[in-house]
């Protein structure tokens, strides 16, 4: 028998504003336990909530860059469930008129584009950390999270693998980080995601039913807690029992999912209006604002870079795929006249060395002023390209200055022909069996007299005077 | 409205309800629901639902950081902390 998957991700997505959604506790990440905890967080009695108007602006910008219908006038509803990282009881989200509606995003797949349709993107408090494994007995709670703003961003249930649902995670990632209203950090939770997953039989057009996966909070942990409750439901289905509606949790350790039913016994929530918020209404001006401060977009960057600059499509794609490498491609670029030699050294020796240490490009020692001087360099025949690898690799460790490091190292290119044929003379005459073979005929000893050469200069020789030269005087 | 609804929902809304008085909040809850209930007589073909009574927006804030850290005194009016953390009764197994 055949089945197909269907799948649908809430992801949420925390803004990078300063303060809280509703009070003006600091958002920071990593502070000491309980120091970024206003009355409001707290839910204490006699104190109302009070909406960031930036992240309205942060959520518009989403909505924009998707396609999506904004709702200029939004509302906020509660969310009503005890749980001790919650203070008050019920978390403030937007149920029945969230901010952003209707929008899509594309995705590439196997080469193959296609489009996610996002129900909806809502405005919704986070909620704060408890702290089991520290305390016998007890669990503490950290309320320095509670009511950091999330953008919840709902996906219909068009996703049909467990590598489309990474492909859309990464999608939205990208944007988020793009638009600069989400740092994307992983790692500090900045984005997570809940996956509702059900298979159906191929012919069938009902859903079958769904469990949710929650709070999976990396790429390769995606994948695998989907692949793992597919043949999980396959597996449930085929053996003639029906697949429970319910909420899974993902156990890297033991890579598989596990009911938590237990706790979310008759769950429900019971939303109903905030009655501590009247609507947020965002004004025709500031909603034109917005929109022409709009920043220019990963697909918008690759096109340009292709049309404008001239670069290779598989370079553009990969320079647009993240911010961090597009900023740095675009400032570099700004400080030398070759923009497709700084793309040919970020694909190549730049990136080799960030998946070496699996890191971003603005976290190393690599600066922009100083990589476009780099290139500069080369492309005035300073130096040759291969002793702009030792100095790139030499930057990486200390970010050291270009010039500097030519310098100190005296690495400046020997331009001067008539010094590099005295050498290749040399070379000549201290190697007469290679010399006699390549006369006969084995060409590839070529090489052997230019790495000889080379190595004699310690690679400051200029690679296209030395090929000329030693054609010259072998010839 | 039955037992085991008002069982489900004061256990949602972690209400105790006294055994000898479950079958008057049983009665009064019907009351209250055939009251509310008129409502559906209403025709609310096209009108827009209403999220508030006061007809005006709200007021916001600029993404300002204004609170202080209240780390010591919020700690101490909870009904059980220690120097870092409010606790409570373990939650997971």
């Amino acid at each position: 028998m055949s089945w197909e998957t269907v799948i649908g991700l809430e992801i949420h997505v925390q803004l990078s504003t300063k303060s809280k959604l509703f009070s003006g506790g600091s958002t920071e990440f990593g502070a000491e336990s309980n120091t970024h905890v206003d009355l409001i967080d707290m839910g204490l009695p006699g104190v109302l909530p009070v909406a960031n108007r930036e992240a309205f602006y942060k959520a518009i910008r989403f909505g924009l860059a998707i396609g999506a219908e904004i709702n200029q006038t939004s509302t906020f509803d509660r969310k009503n469930y005890f749980y001790p990282d919650l203070p008050k009881g019920y978390q403030i989200t937007q149920m029945t008129k969230p901010i952003v509606e209707k929008g899509s995003i594309k995705i590439v797949i196997d080469n193959e584009e296609k489009v996610i349709n996002i129900t909806r993107a809502h405005l919704e408090e986070d909620a704060g950390k408890s702290i089991h494994d520290l305390f016998e007995g007890e669990t503490g709670v950290d309320l320095n999270r509670a009511g950091t703003p999330l953008l919840e961003i709902v996906s219909e249930p068009e996703i049909s693998s467990a590598k489309e649902a990474v492909a859309y995670f990464k999608a939205i990632r990208q944007l988020v980080t793009f638009l600069d209203i989400c740092d994307g950090n992983m790692a500090e939770g900045s984005m997570r995601c809940d996956v509702n997953v059900s298979i159906k039989k191929t012919n069938e057009s009902e859903l079958g039913t769904r469990a949710e996966l929650k709070n999976i909070n990396s790429f390769k942990f995606i994948e695998k807690a989907i692949n793992y409750e597919i043949d999980r439901q396959i597996r449930v289905l085929e053996n003639g029992e029906s697949v429970v509606q319910e909420t899974r949790l993902y156990d890297s350790e033991k890579n598989e999912t596990r009911s938590m039913r237990s706790k979310e016994e008759a769950n429900d929530y019971r939303y109903f209006p905030c009655p501590d918020l009247l609507p947020v209404v965002i004004s025709d001006d500031e909603l034109k604002e917005i929109i022409s401060n709009l920043p220019e977009l990963p697909e918008e960057k690759e096109k340009k870079y292709i049309s404008e600059i001239g670069l290779e499509e598989s370079e553009a794609k990969i320079i647009s795929s993240s911010k961090t490498m597009a900023n740095m491609f675009e400032q570099a670029s700004s400080k030398t006249n070759d923009a497709k030699l700084v793309a040919r050294w970020l694909v190549g020796d730049v990136s080799a060395l960030l998946n070496k240490e699996n890191i971003e490009i603005d976290e190393s020692n690599l600066s922009a002023e100083n990589f476009g001087k780099l290139i500069e360099r080369i492309s005035d025949n300073t130096i040759s390209g291969k002793i702009a690898k030792s100095v790139l690799e030499e930057i990486w460790e200390n970010g050291s200055d270009v010039d500097e490091i030519i310098e100190s190292k005296g690495l400046v290119q020997i331009q001067d022909e008539s010094l590099l044929e005295e050498i290749a003379n040399k070379i000549i005459k201290s190697n007469p069996e290679q010399v006699l073979a390549y006369k006969g005929g084995k060409d590839k000893l070529f090489g052997f007299f230019v790495g000889q050469v080379m190595k004699e200069t310690q690679g400051k020789a200029n690679p296209k005077s030395v090929n000329k030269i030693l054609k010259k005087l072998l010839s | 409205m039955d037992k085991k609804t008002v069982t489900t929902i004061s256990y949602l809304s972690r209400l105790k309800i006294d055994a000898e008085k479950e079958d008057k909040i049983i009665n009064d809850l019907d009351n209250i629901i055939a009251f509310v209930d008129q409502l559906n007589d209403a025709d609310t073909n096209n009108i827009e639902p209403l999220s508030n009574p006061l007809e005006k927006t709200a007021k916001t804030r600029k993404d300002d950081v204004t609170a202080k850290n209240l780390k010591k005194e919020l700690l101490e009016i909870a009904p059980s902390s220690n120097e870092d953390y409010f606790l409570v009764p373990r939650v997971v197994e």
